[in-house]
């Protein structure tokens, strides 16, 4: 029954748009025969590599500040006595499981030209004239950063919270200082979480395409906006099925680096 | 002084997570038409909010689909975690590994290839598509919740109620449930919490007939600020807590 | 353990075959016959009528509104029918209107190629789009006996090269794209032409149509082209052209343009000539300029796809809507001349001598309506037009 489904909802739809991305298309029929290449020779074409480099340095820049802020919040987090940690980790929650459509949105609101960020600038006469943030890549990374931090945060929680306490005792019982402790046993012991939180927030940051949509400016164009583009703008389905097929080899490369690194236990923080 | 730090960055990371959305709150009370300056106090877009039908109608077809897909992801979910919890059969691991593998594969790549299936079917995009989706979805996060949670489970009671003379659906109906349902329930929320938010799918599998709260929230911050939705996404903040603080509250419960 | 996988499976092969109840009854597929498959489903249904009953229960609220005569399902452009005519037609018909809004044309036309029957009654193509999907056989021929009101359409929108003698589409309302600049940043009479959007002084700060042929005019006016030029070599040059200007773009967006000009997330670009009037009333600073090297004039068509679900419904719909008064009502809502001569006499003084909105004789002339320019010339619009935001 389950491999029935599985197949009708996990395999098919894949196997579909991989053989749909060999495939042609004319005015009247979506996908239709001859077989080609052509699809991914298009994809190769400098134009749609500027895309990719822009969503790899996009998506990125919001992993690598994701890192940088919710590592440090995740630690202290992890380090906190009961019932105060279950408290902050049930609020750390709760936004995760609010829609992020909605908290898209709420980022719009705060950067308008007329909103409240620069209300607050403006009367603290730092700047005189309103900041244009909304529609440009730093919109597009703030929100993509305010969306995706949770998804960083639980996994390096979970796998800080595991951490064996008597190795950070073993390290300053033989001498090494709060750093070296920090960086050559702390560091490498939680590195399934960073790599878990890297992977759940770089992929969705190329795709979420409501995002540059709303908030982005005209060079805000991502690899999930192309791939919409292609299905519903264009109508070019061979081309996006391609594209989307890139995108899942790229998953799986980095699912594979992550599988490498990683045992079996500590796969249960992906969840 | 590095007392305080550690206390500090925390508060500032939690309003970084709730100071857009109180904003958000704040200005659906702002009685003003387009533009977010503040002049004054206002119920109006809520009474607007209560009036408009064409929102009911898509909120409600929202939690219908989100019921719908919470209850039979979850049943589905449920034979499978067992199955691949009791049995060993061939693929299993293969079954394990594609499991994680959709969980983990972009949106986009999932909603576009069930659009080109539902195509090539003729299945005509609406409720039924959005629905099949929806399962398709919240299955992998529902299996893996319940099969980390049957790990913690002792085998022997299965060997001992086995050895009593108890068939498959018995051991399912009597032990596996009622031993795992805070685990069923969570997820059968999670379930129902992932449907009502998800965009990128329903996006591409959804028809006119059956208009969904999120594409019709997309749809109107794609128009440009309205005081409407400012109230709509309140609301919605408000039911989304609630449900996240009973499913925890169950669980910790539980626990 | 056997059972309940059984009988799960059963329930699901239950909703499936309730799905393909569904697509029968509803879209009456005559292709989809019964099949060996269809026949297993139903004797396991069959087997297990009380599983069938209260799947039909649960889908009970989809059925009865789903399977109802008395509804249209409407898709338009954002903002063009007035939520209060809506209502007024649904109350005085009983016919509900499931109201959808698309943001471009390009938008319209892929949701409706996605589908043989996308389920859909009226639609509203811009006029180039009314020949494109004219010529692919997406639209229904309109019996225009049935249609009360097309004697007192302005004939200057009629009988045009898009849709001859007006076979597939009615003209609604019509409009103007000129330029916006917000007199707080850029002074009156500081922008005059489309010529000036290369300057240096504009960097990031354009916000243009969201549509190729309005953007692509632009380009065509300033150098001195028509912009119906179907010319590839005119049109390659004009894609070039446009590569020089991508620096200065913020963002292409045609459905929120009122409230981005008004809330200033941009200062200056092109607008339609309703959106700066709405804009106006909230924010004064907004100007509306009728560019000296020309500018376009646009007519919204409303259209009936092929095989819409509710034919008469539909020209029920049109009827109603095209009414002096309701399409009067629009104007005064959204700022966009009615394409019904008689609506005159149910707008205010204020609407009806408004210069942007009624430009007189005299400044019409130096406009040019969109026309028609054939499907080669449009799929290049398009390629070039595709390419540009790739590459922005």
């Amino acid at each position: 029954m389950i491999t029935i489904w599985l197949t009708l909802f996990g395999l098919l739809p894949f196997v579909l748009i991989t053989v749909a991305s060999f495939l042609s298309h004319d005015s009247r029929h979506l996908i239709t025969l001859p077989f080609t290449f052509n699809n991914y020779l298009e994809i190769l074409n400098p134009i749609y590599f500027k895309i990719f480099e822009k969503s790899f340095y996009l998506a990125g820049a919001c992993t690598l500040l994701c890192l940088l802020l919710g590592y440090p919040f995740a630690y202290i987090l992890a380090r906190t006595r009961e019932p105060y940690k279950s408290l902050l980790m049930l609020l750390t929650i709760v936004p995760f499981w609010t829609s992020s459509l909605i908290r898209s949105y709420a980022i719009m609101a705060l950067i308008k030209a007329k909103g409240i960020l620069n209300g607050i600038l403006m009367a603290l006469g730092i700047i005189d004239h309103p900041l244009q943030l909304l529609f440009s890549n730093t919109a597009v990374l703030l929100a993509l950063v305010y969306n995706l931090l949770p998804f960083m945060i639980l996994p390096l929680f979970s796998s800080i919270e595991r951490l064996d306490n008597r190795l950070i005792e073993a390290a300053r019982d033989l001498g090494a200082n709060k750093t070296t402790t920090f960086l050559k046993v702390i560091i490498p012991l939680s590195l399934p979480g960073i790599l878990a939180g890297s992977i759940l927030v770089f992929l969705p940051a190329m795709t979420l395409f409501y995002i540059p949509d709303l908030l982005g400016g005209s060079k805000s164009m991502l690899l999930g906006n192309l791939i919409q583009n292609q299905f519903l703008l264009t109508v070019n389905w061979p081309l996006g099925s391609a594209t989307s097929i890139l995108l899942t080899v790229m998953m799986l490369i980095l699912l594979g680096i992550y599988w490498h690194f990683s045992k079996a236990k500590d796969r249960q923080s992906l969840l | 002084m590095k007392r305080l730090l550690a206390p500090t960055y925390v508060t500032f990371i939690y309003c970084f997570f709730y100071l857009p959305i109180l904003i958000l709150v704040f200005y659906s009370f702002n009685d003003a038409h387009y533009s977010l300056i503040w002049r004054g106090f206002t119920t109006a877009w809520y009474q607007l909010l209560i009036t408009d039908q064409d929102l009911w109608l898509s909120a409600i077809h929202s939690v219908f689909l989100g019921f719908c897909a919470a209850t039979f992801a979850t049943s589905i979910g449920a034979v499978t975690a067992s199955s691949l919890f009791r049995y060993r059969f061939y693929g299993r691991k293969i079954l394990h590994t594609s499991i994680f593998v959709l969980l983990l594969s972009p949106d986009i790549v999932l909603g576009t290839a069930l659009l080109i299936m539902y195509t090539l079917a003729n299945l005509p995009l609406g409720f039924f598509a959005l629905l099949l989706s929806h399962i398709a979805f919240c299955l992998p996060f529902v299996v893996l919740t319940l099969f980390s949670r049957m790990k913690s489970l002792d085998k022997n009671i299965f060997e001992a109620a086995r050895d009593l003379g108890a068939t498959d659906t018995t051991i399912f109906f009597k032990i596996i449930i009622p031993l795992l349902w805070p685990a069923i329930l969570s997820s059968w929320l999670l379930s129902f919490t992932l449907s009502l938010d998800d965009v990128v799918i329903s996006y591409f599998v959804s028809g006119p007939e059956f208009e969904i709260l999120p594409l019709k929230i997309y749809s109107l911050a794609k128009l440009g600020v309205k005081p409407e939705i400012n109230a709509l996404c309140s609301v919605m903040f408000v039911v989304t807590l609630i449900i996240v603080m009973t499913s925890q509250f169950i669980l910790r419960k539980k626990n | 353990m056997k059972k309940f996988l059984y009988s799960v499976g059963l329930l699901y092969s239950v909703i499936l075959s309730a799905a393909k109840d569904l697509v029968i009854t509803l879209r009456s597929f005559a292709a989809l016959r019964m099949t060996r498959t269809e026949k297993f489903v139903a004797t396991l249904r069959s087997s297990a009528l009380r599983m069938t009953t209260s799947t039909f229960l649960l889908c009970l609220p989809l059925w009865a509104f789903a399977s109802s005569d008395k509804i249209v399902n409407v898709y338009l452009f954002s903002g063009e029918v007035p939520d209060s005519v809506v209502r007024e037609f649904e109350a005085k018909t009983g016919i509900k209107v499931n109201y959808t809004a698309y943001d471009s044309n390009e938008t319209m036309y892929a949701k409706l190629k996605a589908k043989k029957n996308p389920g859909y009654d009226v639609i509203q193509p811009s006029s180039y789009f009314i020949d494109k999907m004219r010529q692919e056989d997406m639209l229904q021929k309109i019996d225009k006996s049935k249609l009360k009101h097309f004697g007192e359409l302005d004939p200057r929108l009629l009988d045009k090269a898009y849709d001859p003698k007006n076979d597939y589409s009615i003209p609604y309302l019509w409009g103007i794209t000129g330029i916006f600049a917000n007199s707080a940043y850029y002074p009156k009479g500081s922008i005059t032409s489309w010529a000036q959007f290369w300057d240096k002084r504009f960097t990031n700060q354009l916000l243009l149509a969201n549509d190729p042929r309005e953007f692509f005019s632009i380009t065509l006016l300033t150098l001195g082209y028509s912009i119906n030029d179907t010319n590839p070599k005119h049109i390659k040059e004009a894609y070039e052209k446009m590569q020089q200007l991508l620096p200065n773009i913020k963002i292409f967006n045609s459905a929120a343009a009122t409230s981005i000009i008004i809330d200033e997330d941009a200062y200056v670009g092109m607008a339609w000539n309703g959106d700066v009037y709405k804009a106006n009333k909230e924010n004064p600073n907004v100007q509306f300029i009728f560019p000296e090297d020309g500018f376009i004039i646009w007519v919204d068509n409303l259209a009936i796809p092929k095989n819409a679900p509710h034919l008469e419904n539909a020209y029920a719909f049109l009827n109603f809507v095209m009414q002096a008064k309701n399409t009067a009502q629009a104007t005064i809502n959204y700022g966009y001349a009615s394409a019904n001569l008689k609506a005159k006499e149910f707008l205010p003084k204020s609407i009806k001598n408004n210069p942007i909105i009624y430009p007189s004789e005299k400044v019409l002339a130096q406009g040019e309506f969109q026309k028609d320019i054939g499907q080669d010339a449009l799929k290049l619009y398009e390629k070039y037009w595709e390419l540009l935001k790739i590459s922005a």
